[in-house]
């Protein structure tokens, strides 16, 4: 097989992971025949061709490197919309939201020419490999299974699978960190919200004279 | 999760790491760069010690509405070999990279070496058009061409890729295509001369490369590129961020100083100069020259007495007058020698200077926008022109 069929066989699964999301809706009850169908009609509707490529391709015009942590995510997700399985915890998933955040954080505004000096550059050299087995190695001591997610940059960065060779991109991608950071604000206004009326409400509960 | 289960997951996870860190791809560093062999004696291989000038078209046909930003090579045999894009205008699905080399004096007739239906082909996705380009003449006679396609929109959702041949350009490999940057890997761009480097241990080829972001911001950035037993690696070094300066000419003064000349995309009107003592590790912050700079190409070269030229358009308002200035001090001060072109009906502009085993200089430059133009001078002809001005 060739090493581009790899690279694009494995950027193929995030956009039909994404679409078959998109097609389940966001109705609770699932009926039997919407969860066969959906994925089958995003593999479907990836295939028909616009201009003479297909939406496979048209996906990796812009995105090229979806993240192995992205990749599993989305396949954690569907499994949970589908069958119900959550291989991940609520605590599992603030843990994969923060990584995202820090990680966009630390990346696109140097990645993207904020200073002279540019983060991008650490993915080619030995020590985000490192930092990442060190994180994974923290969360995994302390029970978080997010842990188990980042194993998977490491282990697809060395079957080769993407077309970059920067860890940066095995690790995370636009999409990914894009959700994370939205995820994470709305966690954090939805906490400071939940703050400002417990402190509101003994106020208001006093018995009054 | 039981704790046995953790302890083997960690010890995947470091397992994991070290067959990373075992990778080849990580063996690439930047740590100790050295430029090879920048200055030139004054007449290698015999430079006629007389002035010599001479004009010439590349593109001979200029049969397409629209050539731009050219780039030149010297191979190992002392061929001149030159790349430059064309079409009906930028951004059109037409444009093609064309090829041509000198033998003799005389330019072959150009070829379009890459379509975009062939990169599209090769990278097995939609692409809008391909863009500049630059080629590298490997010691062991291959040339390697980096070039840009843009995906979407204009220069800012651009990519680089590069190919290879071994046969002076009548084949290339299939494209391959260089991740360079976090955001959809958009917007990096080639357009100045690359400069070779010292040969590190385990490696064919190393060069370092001129590169641009022009997206959010614009601003120089330098390509390493190693080439290992026909295995392309790259990383990248950031010169400065912002958004005021890009379209880098790397200058290499000796094994470990260098100059970059910027094109300016401020109000300041000015091309900017910074500076390395450490082969393009780390770079002063830029600052603007005498030179004028009317948001447009420039290409600086190291004369072999030491003197640094450039090419540029000696404008703030438009890409006219397309000029030459030495400086004897390293950039700090320039003096503008000679123009080269000024046709008030069109203009002249993206120079690319080279300067070969022979001693002789090459510009080729973009004139009337569908010409390729290249002027070949020797550095006794330099000194005659400055000669001139200072003279009365």
């Amino acid at each position: 097989m060739s090493t581009l069929l790899i690279h694009q066989l494995y950027a193929a699964f995030a956009p039909w992971l994404i679409l078959s999301f998109l097609l389940l809706g966001r109705n609770p009850h699932l009926s039997q025949t919407r969860i066969i169908v959906s994925p089958l009609l995003a593999l479907g509707l990836l295939l028909i061709p616009i201009a003479g490529w297909n939406g496979f391709a048209w996906s990796r015009d812009i995105e090229m490197n979806p993240s192995f942590t992205l990749t599993a995510l989305l396949s954690i997700g569907l499994c949970k919309r589908i069958g119900g399985l959550s291989l991940l915890r609520s605590c599992d998933w603030k843990t994969a939201c923060t990584f995202g955040s820090i990680a966009a954080i630390v990346l696109y505004p140097l990645g993207l020419g904020l200073t002279p000096f540019d983060s991008y550059p650490w993915g080619w050299e030995p020590l985000l490999p490192v930092i990442t087995a060190l994180i994974a190695s923290a969360l995994l001591l302390q029970g978080n299974r997010f842990g188990i997610i980042l194993l998977l940059p490491l282990g697809g960065f060395f079957l080769h699978l993407q077309e970059s060779h920067n860890f940066w991109d095995a690790l995370v991608d636009p999409i990914y960190t894009g959700f994370a950071l939205i995820a994470m604000i709305f966690m954090t206004t939805r906490a400071g919200i939940a703050r400002f009326t417990s402190r509101q409400t003994p106020q208001s509960a006093l018995p009054q004279s | 999760m039981p704790h046995f289960v953790r302890l083997i997951l960690i010890a995947a996870a470091w397992g994991l790491c070290i067959l990373v860190l075992h990778e080849e791809r990580h063996a690439l560093t930047t740590n100790a760069p050295a430029y090879k062999s920048p200055i030139l004696p004054l007449d290698a291989k015999g430079t006629p010690p007389s002035p010599f000038y001479k004009e010439e078209f590349i593109n001979y046909a200029q049969h397409i509405p629209m050539a731009h930003v050219a780039s030149l090579a010297e191979l190992p045999d002392g061929t001149l070999a030159a790349v430059w894009y064309g079409g009906s205008y930028e951004y059109w699905p037409d444009v093609t990279i064309y090829f041509a080399t000198q033998t003799g004096g005389i330019w072959s007739s150009e070829r379009p070496i890459m379509t975009l239906q062939q990169v599209e082909h090769d990278l097995g996705r939609p692409l809008k058009c391909p863009g500049n380009a630059v080629l590298m003449a490997n010691p062991d006679g291959s040339l390697r061409l980096l070039f840009i396609t843009i995906a979407m929109g204009k220069w800012s959702g651009s990519q680089m890729n590069s190919c290879l041949s071994r046969d002076v350009g009548a084949t290339w490999s299939p494209v391959e295509r260089l991740t360079l940057s976090p955001l959809f890997n958009f917007s990096e761009l080639v357009r100045n001369r690359p400069i070779e480097l010292q040969k590190q241990a385990r490696s064919d080829n190393d060069w370092c490369v001129p590169l641009y972001q022009e997206f959010i911001g614009k601003f120089p950035e330098l390509l390493w590129l190693k080439e290992d037993h026909g295995t392309l690696l790259s990383t990248k070094s950031r010169v400065v961020g912002g958004c005021a300066t890009l379209q880098p000419s790397l200058v290499p003064l000796d094994a470990k100083r260098g100059v970059m000349l910027l094109r300016d995309y401020t109000e300041n009107k000015r091309i900017f100069i910074s500076r390395t003592e450490n082969a393009g590790i780390s770079w002063s912050k830029p600052v603007p020259t005498n030179l004028p700079n009317p948001d447009a190409g420039i290409s600086g070269i190291r004369l072999s007495d030491g003197r640094l030229l450039v090419a540029f358009n000696n404008s703030v308002v438009a890409r006219e007058k397309l000029s030459l200035a030495v400086s004897h001090d390293e950039g700090k001060s320039w003096k503008i020698l000679v123009m080269l072109d000024n046709d008030p009906d069109s203009y002249s502009s993206y120079p690319f200077i080279l300067r070969t085993s022979d001693g002789m200089l090459h510009i080729a430059y973009t004139y009337t926008g569908n010409a390729i133009k290249l002027v070949s001078f020797n550095e006794a002809w330099l000194v005659e022109q400055e000669a001139k001005i200072t003279t009365p």
